[in-house]
């Protein structure tokens, strides 16, 4: 099951995710020790692609590709500018010159990580495209959510906030459904599409939703930059209806639920001050994990193989069709 | 002087094909019979049951000259056109400069003549650059033949420009035809709101954009006495406010359908295929259902193929950064007959009818029979061959369909257009 690409959870296997959680938990054992390096990746390349500002994952790819003895690359893009599609595949013929082995790449334009993956024989992963995936966070979800429940099948997950705009919800709800759990969304109307997921359950009230007696409960980041049009009034308002408050909290704690959030958080947003020290917090967790889960994947791709095309793979979609080839 | 012998004649008014040899001379249609004699000199060809009928016309077509030579010319489209059995198209306007003034009229109709081995027409825009501001010079562009005035690509997005511009372009004789979608709830991105745009984390189009301008346009002209034609129609809903408007009967209204978004939707998209991003964007079966539906009930007075080349390049960028269309003319008449006439869900007289005489209607032409006394202006298609479409059989400059390199039943094998063979397939069986 040699695989070039991590480029959303969609298609992977079950088995490639069993696979994927336990190496993780193996990697994760080696933080603890005094060497924390592994050499497996000794002599590899490993080019970080950010095209939209990130700490976390940006650092968290750095510190997995390190630990795995790889030497890291920043190729800097200006913040400023916008990068379409023309320039990114001029950059990525430059970079395929350089015979970087993998390409750590995260894009503001969905499917664009997909396109890098065709032009290029390096290992493609995506670290978010738009609003269409962020595969190694759902990853990390997945296993943080097992170490507390080692049977996660049948655990409830509530996520809450902008579910349209939110590559984590589709990637993490993608690969929590696949491994048995149930998944519901809670947001405001113009943020929660009707038209999503069809075994997903949809929640238009906080009270109902708790009702559902979720086991976690998972809280989006808030993007205002995201909108062009207002999908709330102020942050105010989305607070006062679906953030963590005060209350919430006391509620969530006499419940014993846990929450997690891929950060970065805005407090008295999704969450007000107190969830930050609440004891069944798993947003470190979160970032600790994420560290293993990347280590996994970075030494898990196969980079090389069959250069790819670069044409659109239109036969492929084509062929699919039933009501086509009358 | 050419004698046809055992055609399949098509036309508008029947489903039947009628069996019988055709005499061309001088680019007249002189006698149409069985077993007619072969007059001297004539050179014979046994059509061996092709069907013959009526050549096409396209009605919206993108030439992209002037302005995108790298993608289309004036000479490639219409080579295009002549390879899928069409002899004549109506450009639209979006080029650069675009066509918004008796001179750029005049550059392009010169540049036809030189180039093209059909007639081009050309519409131009209602509002100068296509920017929903200003009014285009109308009537400068009238007097050199612009019958249509329109800023395809885009809608006139001011309800007053609009009104005024017809107010005043009707007593002309002129007509308008739109492109229909609000702006504002479209956004760039040429993809059905839904399912689909969920799964790929990509701002949809919702089907209401589109129906709100054909209902709001239809009575912009209803209140100016104007004819709107409809653009490449692409969901259910605006199907049947086109349908609503027609029963009333109180406003002139035509409006034409695409091949693509007849037979496919946005699931074809699967991942990230950019030759399935086009303006309107495709949207669900429902859509395609329908649409098929007002075609047939005459909801639609044309089939338009909205020929939309881009380079490989171009295309072969991110689905958000590649732009929107696909080409049509190269491959329009053998996908309606693979997909449609061949599994009976229509007949050759509706492709005659709304792809070749509606057209030509619309546009105040005179529409070609196949009968005594006509101009020869026709198409022999093969039914029992197959076309493969691959890079070099396409004469589009583009090949940016998802029919590249697909075979499909039938085959365009010769056109002609008066005194001229404009095509004749290689393999065309032919006795002397």
């Amino acid at each position: 099951m040699a695989r070039k690409d991590l480029l959303d959870i969609a298609s992977l296997h079950r088995e490639e995710i069993e696979f994927l959680l336990d190496q993780s938990t193996s990697f994760k054992e080696q933080f603890t020790s005094s060497v924390k390096k592994v050499p497996s990746l000794e002599g590899k390349s490993v080019l970080m692609l950010f095209y939209e500002p990130s700490t976390r994952t940006h650092t968290s790819f750095e510190v997995a590709a390190k630990r795995l003895s790889a030497e890291v690359t920043n190729f800097d893009i200006a913040q400023s500018s916008i990068t379409k599609g023309e320039s990114v595949r001029e950059t990525v013929e430059t970079l395929q010159a350089m015979r970087t082995d993998y390409i750590v790449v995260r894009h503001g334009r969905s499917g664009l990580p997909g396109m890098i993956a065709r032009l290029t024989k390096a290992s493609v992963i995506n670290a978010g495209d738009g609003a269409h995936a962020h595969p190694t966070q759902a990853l990390l979800d997945a296993f943080t959510i097992r170490e507390k429940f080692p049977n996660p099948v049948g655990k409830k997950v509530l996520i809450i906030g902008d579910i349209l705009h939110s590559r984590v919800a589709r990637s993490t709800s993608t690969l929590l459904k696949k491994l048995g759990l149930d998944v519901a969304y809670l947001g405001p109307g113009s943020l929660v599409p009707k038209y999503g997921p069809e075994n997903i359950r949809r929640f238009t009230n906080y009270e109902e939703a708790m009702a559902w007696a979720p086991d976690v409960v998972y809280l989006l980041r808030v993007q205002m930059e995201r909108q062009d049009v207002q999908f709330f009034p102020s942050l105010r308002e989305y607070h006062r209806i679906y953030g963590i408050t005060n209350d919430r909290l006391a509620e969530i704690r006499q419940r014993g639920l846990y929450i997690m959030h891929p950060g970065p958080v805005n407090r008295g947003v999704e969450l007000c001050d107190a969830v930050m020290d609440y004891e069944r917090s798993l947003i470190n967790n979160q970032v600790e994990n994420g560290i293993a889960i990347r280590m996994a994947v970075l030494d898990w791709l196969t980079p090389g193989g069959e250069a790819p095309k670069s044409e659109p793979t239109f036969e492929r979609s084509f062929a699919q069709l039933p009501h086509l080839t009358a | 002087m050419l004698l046809l012998q055992n055609a399949r004649i098509a036309s508008e008014h029947s489903p039947a094909l009628r069996e019988g040899d055709v005499l061309i001379v001088e680019g007249k249609i002189q006698e149409i019979g069985t077993n007619l004699a072969v007059p001297e000199g004539a050179r014979v060809i046994d059509a061996r049951g092709r069907v013959l009928m009526p050549a096409m016309f396209d009605a919206h077509v993108h030439f992209r000259a002037p302005g995108f030579e790298n993608k289309e010319t004036i000479t490639t489209g219409s080579e295009a056109a002549i390879n899928g059995g069409v002899t004549g198209v109506v450009m639209m306007p979006n080029t650069r400069p675009a066509i918004d003034s008796a001179a750029v009229v005049a550059a392009v109709l010169d540049n036809a003549k030189l180039r093209s081995r059909i007639p081009v027409y050309t519409s131009g825009c209602v509002t100068k650059n296509r920017e929903g501001k200003e009014l285009a010079e109308i009537d400068g562009m009238r007097m050199l033949g612009v019958q249509m005035l329109t800023d395809d690509g885009d809608t006139t997005n001011d309800p007053a420009v609009l009104l005024r511009a017809m107010q005043y372009a009707t007593e002309f004789g002129m007509f308008f035809a739109s492109h229909c979608e609000v702006p504002e709830l479209a956004g760039p991105r040429a993809l059905n709101e839904g399912v689909m745009s969920y799964r790929l984390g990509i701002k949809g189009s919702p089907a209401c954009a589109e129906e709100i301008i054909i209902d709001r346009d239809i009575r912009l002209a209803r209140a100016a006495g104007a004819h709107i034609h409809i653009q490449h129609v692409s969901s259910k809903l605006g199907m049947e406010t086109i349908r609503w408007w027609k029963s009333r009967g109180d406003v002139k209204v035509t409006a034409e359908v695409a091949p693509h978004h007849l037979l496919f939707t946005d699931e074809h998209i699967g991942d990230y295929d950019t030759n399935y991003k086009m303006n309107p964007p495709l949207r669900t079966q429902a859509d395609c259902d329908a649409l098929l539906e007002g075609l047939k009930e005459g909801v639609f007075d044309l089939i338009a193929t909205d020929h939309a080349p881009h380079t490989p390049y171009e295309k072969a960028q991110d689905f958000i950064s590649a732009p929107n269309g696909i080409t049509g003319l190269d491959t329009a008449l053998v996908s309606l007959y693979h997909y449609f006439v061949r599994p009976e869900k229509f007949g050759w007289d509706l492709v005659v009818k709304r792809y070749s005489a509606e057209p030509r209607r619309l546009m105040g032409l005179p529409v070609p029979t196949i009968e005594v006394g006509q101009q020869a202006e026709c198409v022999l298609f093969d039914t029992e061959a197959e076309t493969t479409f691959t890079k070099e059989f396409m004469k589009s400059k583009s090949q940016n369909t998802p029919f590249i390199n697909q075979t499909l039943q039938g085959r365009v094998d010769m056109v002609i257009l008066g005194t001229e063979i404009l095509l004749e397939r290689e393999q065309l069986v032919v006795n002397s």
